[in-house]
């Protein structure tokens, strides 16, 4: 569904992503997990182009784009078929939660305002917040926007979903409702590719999780080979570490 | 001695030239806003020549008073039409250049400055976040800037915008300088005409005032409605 190959990216000729492959199956839940400055969220932004890799290949729903050659209208396309959750939400600060949700499928896929509308409701009911539709950002705790940019993300039936550290920002009282959420978003059947430092929730919600380390995928497999059976010693050396310091 | 009702004789005759005055500051802080954002742009640009020019020229028309502007466009405009003009081999009168143009000129680009420096601030308060959710939900660059820059940033623009705009009003009392009658300058002759100048001019700063007043009631008003519910 979602295939990556060969994936560069550096920024001022310093290389943070080095030929990297990646491959997402259809309603697969895939997380990027490795120590910070590794490149996991760089390698989340380049799959909607908000960095622009240096080359490499990704073919997403059915189409094959070159990175190194892509113009702007493959890159809205290419945009339009995936959606983002940042770690600061990123909601638009002037509109509602509902708005929030609506505008993209009224600016980007045209839809009427009425339709746009129920889909929202649809999608906000989904995150649990249909009581909280006409309040401002600014007005809803950290939990409630994500949830709010979750819903946003659905609402435009993206081919894939780009979780970027979707709780980090968050007070740690709040970042349960949040996982609650990514799992729903998850049984749902949609894809997802997830870059947490939650390990215990990547564990548990993931088909696939890849150990990412120095720009470069170090090993990926299923949640429990990595998380329990890895013999590669970065990995060990950085879960390790990871449940060390949780203790 | 201080006669009150020559001060509403005066007011009467001094509102006369209200609607002028307001037109002339409104056309001159909408030509400013122009001018200011695209200032705003070119800046942005950082070509390395022109950036230094537009800091000079910045610097020049803060660091002179608008009178002395004023006089500088009033003598210099009218050469300048000219000799533009006759570039296309069109003939000009120099003493045909209406004085209201001269103002326009003036003001326009002193205050293209200030708006300037009102847009780079308000852009500068937009955070970056929010064009990347756009741009990752596949907003050309035309739907960002309508629909999510533009609305922001004008409500972030406007009070002082709107603060601007009764600059500008104040402002115009200079035109008198140029023969152009606004409400200064309207005070100006009917003092002179009964001699009753304390009256006008206190019927001058009435009118100045309530301009003032009603146009902060107005903006106060508006920027609640635009804010709404955030800050």
């Amino acid at each position: 569904m979602l295939n990556l190959r060969n994936l560069n990216l550096s920024f001022h000729g310093n290389k943070v992503l080095e030929d990297i492959d990646l491959e997402v199956k259809k309603g697969e839940v895939v997380t990027l997990i490795g120590p910070s400055g590794t490149g996991k969220t760089s390698l989340l932004r380049c799959i909607n182009l908000l960095e622009k890799p240096d080359s490499g290949f990704i073919s997403l729903g059915g189409l094959d784009y070159d990175f190194s050659s892509i113009d702007k209208k493959e890159t809205l396309n290419l945009r339009r078929k995936t959606a983002m959750v940042f770690q600061q939400y990123n909601l638009f600060k002037n509109k509602t939660a509902i708005e929030n949700v609506m505008d993209a499928q009224m600016v980007v896929q045209k839809k009427s305002k009425k339709e746009a509308y129920e889909k929202s409701m649809e999608e906000l009911k989904r995150v649990g917040l249909e009581a909280k539709v006409d309040a401002y950002p600014n007005q809803l705790s950290g939990g409630q926007q994500q949830r709010v940019s979750i819903a946003r993300a659905l609402a435009v039936e993206p081919e894939v979903i780009l979780f970027d550290e979707p709780t980090s920002a968050l007070d740690p009282e709040l970042v349960g409702e949040v996982l609650k959420s990514i799992e729903e978003v998850a049984k749902s059947g949609m894809t997802i590719i997830l870059v947490t430092h939650e390990m215990s929730f990547a564990q548990d919600i993931s088909d696939k999780v890849v150990f990412m380390d120095k720009g470069q995928v170090a090993e990926s497999g299923r949640p429990e080979q990595i998380f329990k059976e890895s013999d590669n010693a970065r990995t060990q050396q950085f879960l390790n570490k990871f449940y060390a310091a949780a203790q | 001695m201080f006669d009150i009702v020559t001060v509403f004789e005066s007011l009467i005759e001094i509102v006369k030239v209200v609607p002028k005055t307001l037109f002339l500051a409104l056309v001159i802080l909408i030509l400013s806003f122009i001018l200011g954002a695209m200032l705003t742009y070119i800046q942005s640009l950082n070509i390395p020549v022109v950036k230094q020019i537009i800091a000079v020229l910045q610097s020049f028309l803060r660091g002179t008073p608008n009178v002395v502007l004023l006089y500088l466009v009033y003598y210099s405009l009218p050469l300048v039409v000219t000799s533009f003009l006759s570039l296309f081999g069109v003939g000009f009168d120099p003493a045909s250049l209406n004085s209201a143009a001269v103002v326009i000129v003036t003001f326009s680009i002193c205050y293209s400055v200030f708006q300037s420096e009102i847009i780079r601030g308000a852009l500068h308060s937009l955070d970056k976040d929010q064009i990347e959710a756009a741009q990752s939900l596949g907003y050309s660059t035309s739907q960002t800037l309508r629909k999510v820059i533009i609305p922001q940033v004008m409500t972030e623009a406007l009070p002082d915008t709107m603060n601007a705009f009764l600059i500008i009003i104040k402002a115009l009392s200079l035109a008198f300088l140029v023969t152009v009658v606004d409400i200064f300058a309207q005070a100006r002759l009917v003092g002179a005409q009964t001699f009753s100048y304390l009256e006008a001019f206190v019927a001058a700063a009435l009118v100045y005032w309530v301009i003032c007043g009603a146009l902060t009631y107005v903006v106060n008003k508006l920027e609640n409605r635009m804010r709404r519910g955030y800050v």
